[in-house]
């Protein structure tokens, strides 16, 4: 009964319950964004770091892992003292470089990690072999469509250049033996995996024992933030992030983006809400004398004010429901806008959708149905009856 | 003459001996908990430059020395606005460039010139002649590079676009519900108007008009709301990231479109809500 009498009124004026559903949807659509906006990146980036179960990452001291050209010496050494900490699995060391490729009478650069294949965990290997040889090299698919090589090619592969004399330095032939992706690069990215000890004999002594980045793999069970804090403790010469860190350093530098979400998602739940409100109350106000004779003949207060707010709550949740459809497009289109952040792996989503986020926005929404329903439903429940029935015959 | 001579010997051997300035950013200095005339010591990398000397050892590693500088601070500065630099927390001091390069042990090298050039300098042929007898580097305008570099603002830009659009699209909808319940509202009165004689068209002008007067007066309170908004946002992230960075300005041209803008959607949602109701009879609009 009651759900029938709320349709009746919503469907007496087609023209506003519709606007009103699609004025609700909008606002219902852009809050959707917002909070995915807001949980997304840093879920996304949660997941990116965690995606090859490396828990903690050394960069030097006081910088984040390759944020500048800053490398950590005495790698062996500090493998030597990692190893003393039962907690710690697996160490990854990373060294990082440009490299510069002669390919068809062009100079290609991009640019190169030297890993130890057997625990790396920067790629993943899409076909052919990993860098298993002294002389191998694997390369990414923005790099392999520059250099136009297949697998099995030689590449003549430098690691510096000199601009004063316009030649190469720690040039050397490598064999293209497999294709990867970067789980940390950028779509733009032009990047190579080879062995570690290959970087380091082809740059020279400049990195020798050294590494841009450490990865570790904590056993299961032990508590990264603990194996963080001893590292920092006993190893002073580096930044030790763990997942926990890295998120915390992601949102300070993004934090305009939740900032964004919180005060955008906000005024949309403001906006629906109000919308909500008006419609429901000129409503009430149209309905006043209908609402004042359901009273003079015995239908409950309780029963009208329910039915008022059942008016605002079907507005909310339709809208909501059509909402949930236009946030995800237009969600999609805005994380394409913010996926050409330059350098950004490409594997990070600005917003991502979660059914938890889903079912907050939704939540959020139908609160806010029922509380845009509460001063008209109020004020209906509380018209007199027969100075309303008076008011009414003379009008 | 002696006196003077040695007056100069022991002015040179001061300056030799005293430690050099260098100026750090407000940021540093507010995290470092540092101020003018305080004594630092400067090393190019954190612990050893030689980690050789580096020793393991039961309690863990202890770095040996790395070649530092003692200097003085002699200025806190604040940073330029510089888009690129917002959000990166970095730390900054500003040293004598030889004094940096012998720290760095980059010898006589730079990273960039910057040049000026004189007004009315032809640009393109000087870029051209440098880069024609450069050996080693190359030439750019300084515009160029800005675009370059700026990247990541055009994608901010970019979002905020597609934010504004959308914001538009939600309040062109809000802006039209208010008005067809503002109107449908007023059927009575209408419905009076019509039946008293006045012509159709005199009552769509009128609800035309009272639609732009609410959309001027929104719009008016939208603007100090906006401008007030947007001082707050100036200082909270001005603030934040220490930066002299305006992040977001009201110009007369935003506040032109804007009001137009609302202008347009409220006669729009005028002339729709009143054409409806001018079309209905009136004794159907007073329920008969």
């Amino acid at each position: 009964m009651l759900f029938i009498l709320a349709r009746a009124s919503l469907v007496q004026h087609k023209a506003r319950t519709i606007l009103a559903v699609l004025g609700v949807a909008v606002a219902a659509a852009m809050l959707l964004d917002m909070v995915m906006l807001a949980t997304g990146m840093r879920e996304s980036f949660r997941e990116l770091l965690l995606s090859r179960g490396f828990d903690i990452r050394l960069a030097p001291k006081g910088t984040l892992p390759f944020d500048t050209d800053a490398a950590i010496p005495s790698v062996d050494a500090i493998t030597k003292v990692l190893r003393t900490n039962p907690d710690i699995r697996e160490i990854s060391p990373v060294l990082g470089a440009s490299i510069h490729i002669q390919a068809a009478n062009r100079d290609i650069s991009g640019s190169v990690l030297g890993i130890d294949p057997t625990v790396q965990g920067d790629y993943e290997l899409l076909s052919g072999q990993d860098v298993n040889q002294p002389d191998a090299i694997a390369v990414n698919d923005h790099l392999l469509n520059q250099i136009r090589a297949r697998i099995g090619d030689t590449l003549s592969v430098a690691t510096g250049y000199d601009p004063q004399t316009r030649t190469y330095s720690g040039q050397r032939k490598l064999v293209l033996t497999g294709r990867v992706r970067f789980l940390y690069g950028a779509t733009d990215q032009s990047s190579a995996a080879v062995r570690r000890e290959t970087l380091e004999a082809m740059r020279g002594d400049a990195v020798k024992d050294r590494a841009s980045l450490f990865m570790i793999r904590v056993r299961k069970g032990a508590d990264p933030d603990r194996v963080r804090d001893w590292i920092e403790t006993y190893i002073p010469t580096v930044s030790a992030i763990s997942i926990s860190t890295a998120i915390a350093q992601v949102d300070q530098r993004l934090s305009y983006f939740r900032q964004l979400a919180f005060i955008l998602g906000a005024v949309s739940l403001f906006v629906g809400f109000l919308l909500v409100t008006t419609l429901v109350t000129v409503s009430v106000n149209e309905r006043s004398g209908e609402i004042a004779v359901m009273r003079a003949i015995g239908i409950s207060r309780t029963h009208i004010i329910q039915q008022v707010v059942i008016e605002g709550v079907v507005i909310s949740v339709v809208g909501a429901l059509l909402g949930l459809g236009l946030g995800l497009g237009t969600a999609r289109y805005l994380n394409s806008i913010l996926s050409a952040f330059p350098g950004l792996p490409m594997a990070i989503d600005f917003f991502l959708f979660q059914p938890q986020a889903a079912w907050s926005a939704l939540g959020l929404l139908v609160a806010s149905g029922i509380a845009a329903g509460i001063y008209p439903a109020w004020r209906a429940g509380s018209l007199p009856i027969s100075e309303t029935l008076r008011r009414e015959a003379i009008a | 003459m002696l006196f003077t001579l040695l007056g100069a010997f022991l002015l040179l051997q001061t300056q030799q001996t005293s430690p050099r300035t260098i100026a750090i950013d407000e940021s540093l200095a507010a995290r470092a908990k540092l101020k003018v005339g305080d004594t630092l010591t400067l090393l190019s990398r954190p612990g050893a430059e030689d980690f050789a000397v580096m020793t393991a050892s039961p309690s863990g590693y202890t770095p040996g020395v790395a070649p530092a500088e003692t200097v003085i601070v002699a200025a806190i500065v604040q940073r330029g606005a510089d888009p690129s630099e917002v959000a990166r927390g970095d730390l900054l001091v500003r040293m004598h460039l030889d004094q940096l390069q012998e720290l760095s042990g980059y010898g006589d090298r730079v990273d960039r010139f910057a040049i000026a050039t004189k007004p009315g300098a032809r640009v393109g042929k000087l870029l051209d002649h440098i880069n024609g007898v450069a050996f080693g580097f190359r030439a750019y305008r300084s515009r160029d590079i800005a675009v370059e570099t700026s990247r990541t603002f055009q994608v901010v830009s970019r979002f905020h676009r597609a934010i504004g659009v959308i914001t538009i699209v939600a309040s062109s909808v809000f802006l039209l519900c208010i008005m067809v319940l503002k109107v449908e509202e007023r059927r009575r009165d209408i419905a009076a108007l019509r039946l008293m004689g006045i012509s159709r068209a005199t009552v769509v002008k009128s609800i035309i008009v009272e639609a732009a007067l609410v959309s001027i007066l929104g719009s008016v309170l939208g603007v100090a709301l906006g401008y007030a908004v947007s001082l707050f946002v100036n200082w909270h992230y001005q603030a934040l990231y220490r930066t002299p960075l305006a992040f977001s300005i009201v110009t007369p041209d935003i506040v032109g479109f804007a009001v137009l803008l609302s202008l347009l959607l409220g006669a729009s949602a005028g002339v729709l809500a009143s054409l409806r109701l001018v079309r209905t009879p009136p004794l159907v609009l007073l329920g008969r």
